[in-house]
């Protein structure tokens, strides 16, 4: 009847609407339990909120765990409020009036969505629901046959429903979606033949392969970004990003307009070249090395934590043998307290339990204690390990860069001596080529010419010294961390194993003061 | 000379050795006596041979050959050599006389035989085969070789003999597979010769350790006359050569000890004398015949033609020695020489499939080993399939049973192997696959139901993925492999009845023994996280209560643990349906102790309606085994044998089907190939077939089978010019395409194209030629049914003359 009512008043989605939906879903018994305990919605799988006249979704977002979502014949407009529900599988909105697919995007799990019914013009925004398998959007404004093609990006998608579309009139209809969705089994209730997927693929696969194509291609695209993505990734936890082929060579010169100029000076030419040559070939020296240094550390933290498991297993076996251990024997000793012959009995059984309980707390201790001292040892020696593997790869990395630091130098040596000589001519009016008009204006006195050198000089040295330090702070970075990780494990290891092991006790303590003995008097 | 003049001394020794033990056996006759009762004491019943029918036998039985007469002159004159070499040897056995009481040359006995059955193409099927076949006949004297040797088919016909006819046999067989095989006269321990394996471990129990039983000691030792086979290395990929007994088909080293030496060796083509000392038995004997010094050839032909020259050379150095003033036999030696042993006169051995495949002469074979016996049957010869049964002892005197194994074959019911227990009185059936429930070991003491049984099943055929399935009277095992829910282990209580209510004989109510508990065990299913993964899972029936304990999480030693204790009449007549104190729940690592009741309360629910299809999963299990102990009862009772389909001697529905298949068939089309279709029939029955016919009708009759011809060459002609016609048009539609799109397309395009292109060409130019045919051989076959037509008798006297 209030339902009636309203059907004329648009509706909030407020508590007390949601309070009921939620148990009405639930048989009496259960209902009235759960009301007691009082309910909450994190709890609550499924939900049906349909025919009470929303106009807006709202208030949905305590729902965290929701996989079912029923919001059809209401008369709702605007898809919204639904991103924290992200485990939804089932979404159902037809019978609203949407007019815009949008809001979905968090939705990755949703397998069945519904917008029958709605007034939508464009099928869109749905690019992350890869899950999709059932989709049903008839009776809406689609238009444009080409639109259906953006569902090409599901490729789980084997049930579509587009009825009641202006579209559907068109008399190549049928064959033009078949051809397109390859994957389709149903299409608008009814079972995609073979003879008309044939006709439909015969008829369109001049549009098709084309599609495909593109597909193929765009697909071939991703993964070489992805692989390359990857490789990247790889080394930049070598710390070696941009450090192979001449990319830090290219940095020295990247902000250094000086030597641009410099350039110009006769037999600058080969001589860069010959300096580029070996800076290049050193740093893809360098480059190997901090690979061959990752792939050691992976190897030895993979190590640590293989030895720490199997330590780790044999402990587990060992404590999990002492509770069964400890269970089989007591298994029956509640039930003899509970009927001992009289009260003192009973209270003298009950106090040796209690006394065997501490003891099994005692051993389960002790076996911790002794867990503890042995991973301190694996631990203590891991690190002793990693910070060799560190001391080392420092050293080197800082000779590899002591050689590049050199190169500069001799380099710099070299230009600066051209440079002179340059000048000299210049002076002379004995210098043949043609200059540019700027490279001139340095050759005119010493001076100047030794500061532009100099400054170009000190750019690279300061570029070299910041890679090196990028790589240095890398490293100190990753042992830290390496050692911080081992260490919190361990303590968060020993902290839930006492934790555990109190709440055992406990839990078994509690059964035993739990358990009712005769009375004094009897 | 001096190697020769040594050997002879040695060959003496030897001898004197011999004539010693003869005589001081001689001398204690009594012994000799009892030995020869053990020797006899075979229950072989015996049989007659003078009383076998000789008549049917073909010619070449009854008499010598003129070459086989002077084989014989030949073997006489080389006895009388060796004898006069060898004067302490025993006389060599050459020419024992036949069935007919003719004279024949031991070689010429041997009939190289290859069988036509598969597993004869291997020795020890032959061996195996041989052994089996024929029943044991003791020599006539121990000592001696016998007077006689019957052809391998008259010992076939009547599966019976002594060892050599065994051998030659056997020889005849190996040779025709192939096998480098030769027929040994010799010396052989007194368990050998008697077949008696009673000293030996079954080969079925062998096992490593075999503690040996001191023998009783044989006066006769070393003079026990046996014939057995000697296979040489080389031929068919034998690596090294051996001996085969033929009563028992087995094989020897030729180091063994119990062949204690041999006389000579022949095969069907030559006939060689051992020279060797055999005072040690045959442990040091060289085998390689071509040796003069140690093997004394008959006839020195044979197709090798080093040991052809070296014997003839040898042989004449000794004779040369011997029997110069023999002169004038001088020229029958030099033919000795060259003279070709002569075609065995046996006729060809035949088995016939039946004879093959029943084996044991009446079907039966029994063997005693060392505290066991082995016996076997040929298949379908008993009625339950039987074909071997091993039985082992307590004692030596076969009179305590320990064990009783049963195998056998063709059953319906696939039942392979029996073993009975007989101090356990426990029974283990094994089954082929294919039996109803996939059984595959059934063990049990007694068939009654409730009793102690385990029942082992083909896991894959089943779909519970019940693995085996123990019971007594108090509790029931199963285990279980590959389940999608991943138990693997189950076990039932069942509550003993105190007081035996056994109504009138009834007591296989299943439902009668109440269930007490049931504990079901899960592997870990790795999609859920570990302490919402039952491990074991308790209903304890009677109790109303349910345990669960689930999978130990990572780095965990306690579990998590629910026990629930089912609501209680008074409690369900509360409103409360669900109290905190009905479940007790230890999680681990998680203090929040508290869970939901509204979960608790699902979970319950759950529990219990699983609870109740676990009883009847559980009296279904136990009613599957009452099913099956009655399967079994009946089948046992009523054993059927199967037949392949291609054994048609034995598959007596199949081929009555098959007749009668054979006959419909003859009878669908009768006089198919009699006629070529009748190109009339059509017209006569629209005629309505008419006995005669005049002028009028055979006229018409004719112009209606020409035009119809005609009209349909005409038709095949369209047909073939349509096809043809679209060809063309699609070819010049593809050149239009081309030709508009040469621009645009790809290299692959273009050369798939031009490929099709090619296609429609060839298939244009095969269209015009059989076009082109069809019109050159039309108004020929026109004009030959015109002919023919004239020629038919129906219409002959009307158009004869027409």
């Amino acid at each position: 009847m209030s339902q009636s009512d309203n059907s004329f008043e648009p509706n909030v989605i407020d508590d007390e609407m949601l309070q009921k939906a939620v148990e009405e879903q639930w048989p009496e018994d259960i209902r009235k339990l759960a009301k007691a305990e009082g309910i909450n919605f994190k709890d609550v799988m499924e939900l049906q909120l349909s025919f009470r006249n929303i106009l807006q979704i709202d208030n949905l977002w305590q729902f965290e765990n929701l996989t079912k979502l029923q919001l059809d014949n209401n008369i709702i407009e605007k898809i919204e409020a639904l991103e924290s529900l992200v485990h939804l599988v089932w979404l159902d909105l037809s019978f609203n009036n949407i007019e815009v697919i949008e809001g979905l995007d968090t939705l990755v799990k949703l397998q069945d969505l519904s917008l029958y019914n709605n007034r939508i013009s464009k099928i869109e925004h749905m690019d992350t629901l890869q899950e999709l398998q059932i989709f049903s959007i008839g009776k809406n404004n689609l238009t444009t046959l080409e639109n259906v093609v953006y569902l090409r990006k599901f490729k789980n998608l084997h049930t579509l429903n587009l009825t009641g579309n202006p579209f559907c009139n068109e008399e190549q209809y049928m064959l033009f979606v078949v051809a397109h969705l390859p994957g389709l089994v149903y299409l608008d209730f009814k079972l995609v033949s073979d003879t008309t997927r044939e006709v439909a693929i015969s008829n369109y696969h001049y549009l098709t392969d084309l599609l495909e194509h593109e597909e193929a291609q765009a697909l071939a695209q991703l993964e070489e970004k992805q692989a390359q993505q990857k490789e990247l990734e790889y080394h930049k936890t070598a710390f070696v990003e941009y450090l192979n082929g001449s990319f830090l060579f290219d940095s020295l010169y990247a902000e250094d307009t000086e030597a641009a100029k410099l350039a110009y000076l006769p037999g600058v030419d080969d001589l860069l070249q010959a300096y580029r040559k070996d800076f290049v070939s050193v740093c893809e020296n360098l480059f190997n090395y901090c690979l061959k240094e990752h792939e050691k550390r992976e190897a030895e933290v993979s190590d640590f934590y293989e030895g720490l498991r199997e330590v780790l297993t044999a402990n587990q076996e060992e404590g999990r043998r002492i509770i069964l251990d400890f269970e089989n024997q007591n298994r029956t000793r509640l039930d003899e307290i509970h009927h001992a012959s009289s009260h003192d009995t009973a209270e003298s059984m009950r106090a040796e339990y209690n006394e065997d309980i501490l003891q099994l707390s005692e051993t389960l201790m002790t076996l911790e204690m002794q867990m503890v001292d042995q991973l301190e040892e694996l631990i203590k020696e891991f690190e002793r390990n990693i910070a060799v593997i560190t001391s080392t790869f420092i050293e080197n990395v800082k000779g590899m860069m002591t050689q590049c630091r050199d190169l500069e130098n001799r380099h710099h040596e070299k230009l600066l001596e051209i440079s002179i000589s340059a000048l000299e001519k210049s002076l002379k009016n004995e210098l043949d080529e043609e200059l540019p008009d700027d490279v001139r204006e340095f050759l005119v006195d010493k001076n100047t010419i030794v500061n532009m050198v100099n400054k170009s000089h000190n750019i690279h040295l300061l570029k070299i010294s910041m890679r090196e330090c990028d790589i240095l702070l890398n490293m100190y970075h990753w042992e830290a961390s390496v050692k911080e990780k081992a260490l919190q494990n361990e303590i968060d290891r020993n902290r839930n194993r006492i934790k555990e092991i109190f709440q055992y006790i406990d839990d078994l303590q509690e059964q035993l003061d739990n358990t009712q003995i005769p009375d004094p008097t009897e | 000379m001096e190697v020769l003049e040594e050997k002879e001394e040695e060959e003496q020794k030897e001898e004197e050795l011999k004539a010693l033990e003869i005589s001081s056996e001689l001398h204690d006759t009594k012994t000799k006596l009892s030995v020869e009762q053990i020797c006899f004491s075979s229950d072989v019943p015996d049989f007659d041979w003078n009383s076998i029918d000789t008549s049917q036998l073909p010619d070449s039985y009854k008499m010598n050959s003129p070459r086989e007469k002077k084989l014989l002159r030949i073997a006489d004159h080389y006895h009388q050599q060796y004898t006069h070499l060898c004067p302490e040897r025993k006389p060599l056995f050459l020419h024992p006389v036949n069935e007919c009481g003719v004279e024949k040359f031991v070689s010429t006995t041997v009939r190289p035989t290859l069988l036509p059955y598969t597993e004869l193409y291997h020795w020890d099927g032959c061996a195996s085969f041989v052994s089996d076949y024929l029943t044991m006949e003791p020599l006539k004297c121990p000592l001696t070789p016998p007077s006689s040797l019957y052809s391998p088919t008259t010992i076939l016909k009547y599966q019976r003999g002594n060892c050599f006819d065994f051998s030659v046999l056997l020889c005849s067989m190996l040779i025709g597979a192939g096998y480098d095989a030769y027929c040994v006269n010799g010396y052989a321990t007194h368990n050998i010769c008697s077949l008696d394996e009673s000293l030996e471990e079954c080969p079925l129990l062998r096992k490593p350790q075999e503690e040996a039983e001191e023998p009783t000691c044989d006066h006769l030792c070393g003079l026990r006359v046996h014939a057995w086979v000697l296979v040489l290395s080389g031929k068919r990929e034998v690596p090294e050569t051996f001996f085969i007994d033929p009563f028992t088909g087995n094989s020897y080293s030729t180091m063994d000890e119990q062949f204690l030496g041999i006389e000579s060796v022949w095969n069907h083509k030559n006939y060689w004398v051992n020279m060797q000392d055999c005072r040690n038995g045959c442990k040091d004997l060289v085998f390689d015949l071509s040796d003069a010094v140690h093997w004394e050839i008959m006839l020195s032909e044979t197709d090798k033609p080093l040991q052809l020259l070296l014997g003839a050379e040898k042989k004449n150095e000794l004779f040369d020695r011997n029997v110069d003033d023999m002169e004038e036999e001088e020229e029958e030696e030099e033919e000795e020489i060259s003279f070709a042993m002569p075609p065995s006169w046996v006729a060809p051995i035949q088995i016939s499939p039946k004879e093959f495949e029943t084996r044991c002469s009446q079907g039966r074979k029994v063997i005693l080993y060392k505290k066991a016996k082995l016996e076997k049957w040929a298949p379908y010869f008993n009625g339950n399939g039987l074909v071997k049964r091993l039985t082992i002892y307590a004692d030596s005197n076969w009179t305590e049973a320990v064990e009783v194994k049963e195998w056998f074959k063709n059953r319906e019911d696939m039942l392979d192997m029996r073993e009975v227990n007989k101090q356990t009185q426990l029974t283990t059936e094994y089954f082929s696959p294919g039996h109803l429930f996939g059984l595959k070991v059934h063990a049990y003491k007694s068939m009654n139901p409730q009793t102690e049984r385990v029942m082992e099943f083909y896991t894959e055929t089943r779909v519970d993925g019940l693995q085996k399935l123990a019971e007594n009277a108090s509790e029931m095992k199963e285990y279980f492999m590959g389940r999608d829910d991943f138990k693997y282990f189950q076990h039932t209580e069942f509550r003993t009845k105190r007081k035996k209510v056994t109504l009138a004989g009834v007591g296989t109510d299943v439902n009668s023994r109440p269930i007490v508990q049931i504990k079901e065990c899960f592997h870990r299913n790795l999609q859920k996280p570990a302490d919402e993964d039952i491990a074991e899972r308790v209903f304890l029936i009677e109790e109303e209560m349910i345990q669960l304990t689930y999978h130990l999480k990572d780095k965990y030693i306690t579990a998590s643990k629910k026990d629930f204790f089912k609501p209680t009449e008074s409690y369900r007549k509360q409103s409360e349906i669900m109290t905190p104190e009905m479940c007790i729940t230890y999680q681990a690592g998680s203090s929040e102790q508290h869970t939901k009741l509204v979960h608790l309360y699902k979970l319950l629910q759950k529990l219990t309606e699983e609870e109740k299809q676990l009883k009847q999963q559980v009296w279904r299990s136990q009613a599957e085994v009452l099913k099956i102990l009655e399967i079994r009862e009946n089948e046992e009772a009523d054993i059927k044998l199967s037949a392949s389909i291609y054994d048609t001697e034995r598959n007596e529905k199949k081929r009555q089907e098959y007749e009668a298949m054979m006959n419909a068939k003859k009878d669908e089309f009768p006089g198919q190939n009699e006629q070529d279709l009748d190109y009339l029939a059509p017209f006569l029955i629209q005629m309505g077939s008419p006995e005669k016919m005049t002028r009028r009708q055979a006229l018409r009759l004719r112009d209606n089978c020409l035009s119809d011809f005609k009209n349909r060459l005409v038709s095949k002609a369209n047909i073939i010019q349509a096809r043809f016609e679209k060809e063309v048009e699609e070819l010049q539609k593809k050149n239009q395409l081309f030709q508009e799109n040469q621009n645009q397309l790809s290299e692959k395009e273009e050369a798939d194209l031009l490929a099709d292109y090619s296609e429609t060409m060839f298939r244009i130019h095969i269209l015009a030629l059989r076009l082109d045919r069809e019109k050159q051989t039309a108004p020929q076959k026109y004009l030959a049914l015109e002919e023919k037509l004239r020629k038919d008798p129906r219409l002959a006297e009307h158009l004869g003359h027409a």
